[in-house]
């Protein structure tokens, strides 16, 4: 799609909102942003940081989320243009719920290709990159969080608990293979 | 369906609501197997052959870990395996069941050099054979691909199905998103990646046409005139059809972590494997290793796996005896699509046959050196009842000659 066509799908559009955010986010890291990154002082200073951390990897997918989510909004518009124009050409402007299914099809082709063709850009990847890690990072906290202020005070078994007797596990079972197979062409030797 | 007005749809809609309230039985994978081994969570099956004196030389089939090996096996008119065992083949195939939390330490390693090479030895020893033939599906065709480079003499034929091997092409969405995920991140945070986060990807492809148009579609279909019996049949019939693939759509197991790590890394980001630089425990792997007959086989509509991806195993590999076939279908549709039955498993049958004879000492031979001609003029030298055997092969010989038409040959 070419900047002729109205979209470079290289490029970040969708510019007003993208500009509103980007100063909210601005605001953000010069006030509220430098107290969550104080280091923490007392007994429970070590709760505390940790707790107080978290909100920067909320902050920091909420970005990525506006971010991604303008681009898509972007997109969108785009694809409505086209349905527009599909269907002042193709069906003289006229919508009719006689006419649904034909409107139906432009609808569906429009918005498959274009966003289709979007999905393959570059730009797509790497704002479902970004996204996808300051989401993990998020649910990495959460899971942390829960772990040691819920699952650790009640003695729970928590996930990287888990996680240790399954790498123990593994390593027995790979063991137990090795050594089965050994036994056996000895066995075929004799 | 121009012309339709809103009424007539909905009552299309409110008929096929009614279908779906006393929705038909079905299933998926009936034909008849046994479990021959198990090994954790993976399970190898042997498939009843249905001819009484099967081709010597057994068929393993590899299939990916995303998604369920049952698409070969979808429903009987639509099954690659029944069509095998018509063609009178011995086949066999490794289900990966569902990996959970206690297989998140799996390798790749582990699934090559463990379950393939003890399923492989598993059937060598039942069926008394030192080689046997491999079939690699998607996924499973790379790692096919990875265990003939590693066990040359243990196989007598390779063929790969709408198998990637170059990952260094922009022609494939997953190809470009793979470039930009931390597979670190996502492998240390799930341990055992969600089927349905890899299954959200794939509707992203064309989120659409997979999430909107297809269900629409399939109201669509469902249009019967009441007391039209026959109607209502081929109404149920279509919609067990769509249920048994929306089945298997988002029949998603999860994956072993630390594979889908070297597997993500190492081919999509790296792609190692094509430049002969991917390692296994260890151990380099090697494509000029790769000896024996070769049958590559692609859907020139892919969007999964681009023909880009899986044309270079063609130069790769050092067989003097290899093929490639370019079917005019998707990714899905070289499984379950019309050309399927008609045009895809008779062409693998065909070229397998002649390479699934043993020679006359009773051996699968050393592979790479037999070519179709000199394999049969072997069994006609070794008595009458393989005559025939040869005869029918020239018959399969000229029917692929007629059918080579449509089939875009290297």
């Amino acid at each position: 799609m070419s900047e002729s066509n109205g979209l470079n799908m290289e490029k970040s559009g969708f510019e007003s909102t993208q500009e509103f955010f980007d100063m909210w986010l601005n605001t953000y890291k010069a006030s509220m942003g430098k107290l969550v990154e104080m280091p923490a002082i007392g007994p429970a200073r070590e709760k505390s940081e940790k707790m107080t951390k978290g909100f920067s990897t909320f902050v920091n997918l909420y970005a990525a989320g506006m971010d991604t989510s303008s681009n898509l909004q972007r997109v969108f518009m785009e694809a409505m243009r086209k349905v527009q124009e599909k269907t002042a050409t193709d069906m003289d402007g006229k919508i009719s719920p006689e006419k649904y299914k034909e409107f139906y099809n432009i609808w569906m082709e429009t918005y498959s290709e274009t966003f289709k063709k979007f999905m393959k850009s570059g730009h797509f990847a790497s704002d479902m990159g970004k996204l996808n890690s300051h989401l993990i990072d998020f649910q990495k906290y959460n899971r942390e969080m829960l772990e040691d202020n819920y699952l650790k005070p009640m003695d729970l078994p928590t996930k990287t608990e888990i996680d240790e007797i399954n790498k123990e596990l593994y390593s027995l079972k790979k063991t137990v293979k090795e050594l089965t197979s050994q036994i056996k062409e000895l066995k075929n030797k004799k | 369906m121009n012309g339709l007005n809103l009424i007539d749809d909905f009552d299309k809609f409110k008929y096929g609501m009614e279908l779906f309230l006393k929705p038909p039985e079905f299933s998926v994978g009936t034909t008849p197997s046994e479990i021959i081994y198990t090994e954790d969570k993976m399970r190898l099956l042997h498939y009843i052959p249905t001819v009484e004196k099967p081709h010597p030389v057994p068929i393993l089939i590899v299939y990916a870990l995303v998604n369920r090996y049952y698409i070969l096996d979808l429903q009987p008119d639509k099954s690659i395996i029944k069509k095998l065992l018509g063609e009178g083949f011995d086949v066999y195939v490794i289900d990966w069941g569902y990996p959970s939390g206690v297989d998140r330490y799996l390798t790749l390693d582990d699934y090559v050099n463990g379950y393939i090479n003890n399923a492989v030895d598993k059937i060598r020893e039942q069926s008394r054979l030192d080689k046997i033939t491999l079939l690699g599906v998607c996924q499973g065709g790379t790692f096919s691909v990875m265990y003939a480079a590693l066990y040359p003499e243990k196989l007598k034929n390779l063929v790969t199905l709408v198998a990637p091997v170059d990952f260094d092409t922009d022609n494939g969405i997953l190809h470009i998103w793979a470039k930009s995920l931390d597979v670190d991140k996502i492998v240390d945070y799930y341990g055992i990646v969600p089927g349905d986060f890899l299954n959200s990807g794939f509707l992203l492809l064309d989120p659409f046409r997979l999430m909107i148009d297809k269900y629409v579609g399939m109201f669509e279909r469902i249009e019967c005139k009441p007391n039209d019996t026959a109607c209502q049949v081929r109404n149920e019939d279509y919609i067990k059809n769509f249920l048994r693939m929306e089945k298997w759509i988002f029949d998603s197991p999860d994956q072993a972590g630390e594979t889908f790590r070297q597997f993500m890394k190492d081919c999509y980001q790296k792609n190692l494997l094509i430049k002969n630089e991917m390692k296994l425990n260890g151990k380099k792997i090697n494509l000029k290793n790769i000896t024996m007959p070769l049958l590559n086989v692609m859907a020139e509509f892919d969007h999964l796996v681009p023909n880009d991806a899986s044309k270079p195993l063609y130069d790769a590999v050092s067989s003097s005896d290899k093929e490639t076939l370019v079917f005019p279908t998707g990714h899905i549709g070289i499984f379950v699509g019309s050309k399927s039955q008609k045009e895809v498993c008779p062409e693998i049958a065909a070229w397998l046959k002649p390479r699934s004879l043993l020679n006359g000492n009773g051996k699968t031979g050393s592979g790479n050196e037999k070519k179709p001609g000199s394999a049969r003029e072997e069994k006609i030298e070794s008595g009458n009842e393989e005559k025939t055997e040869s005869a029918k092969e020239k018959i399969n010989e000229q029917n692929r000659k007629n059918r080579r038409s449509r089939v875009d040959k290297k």
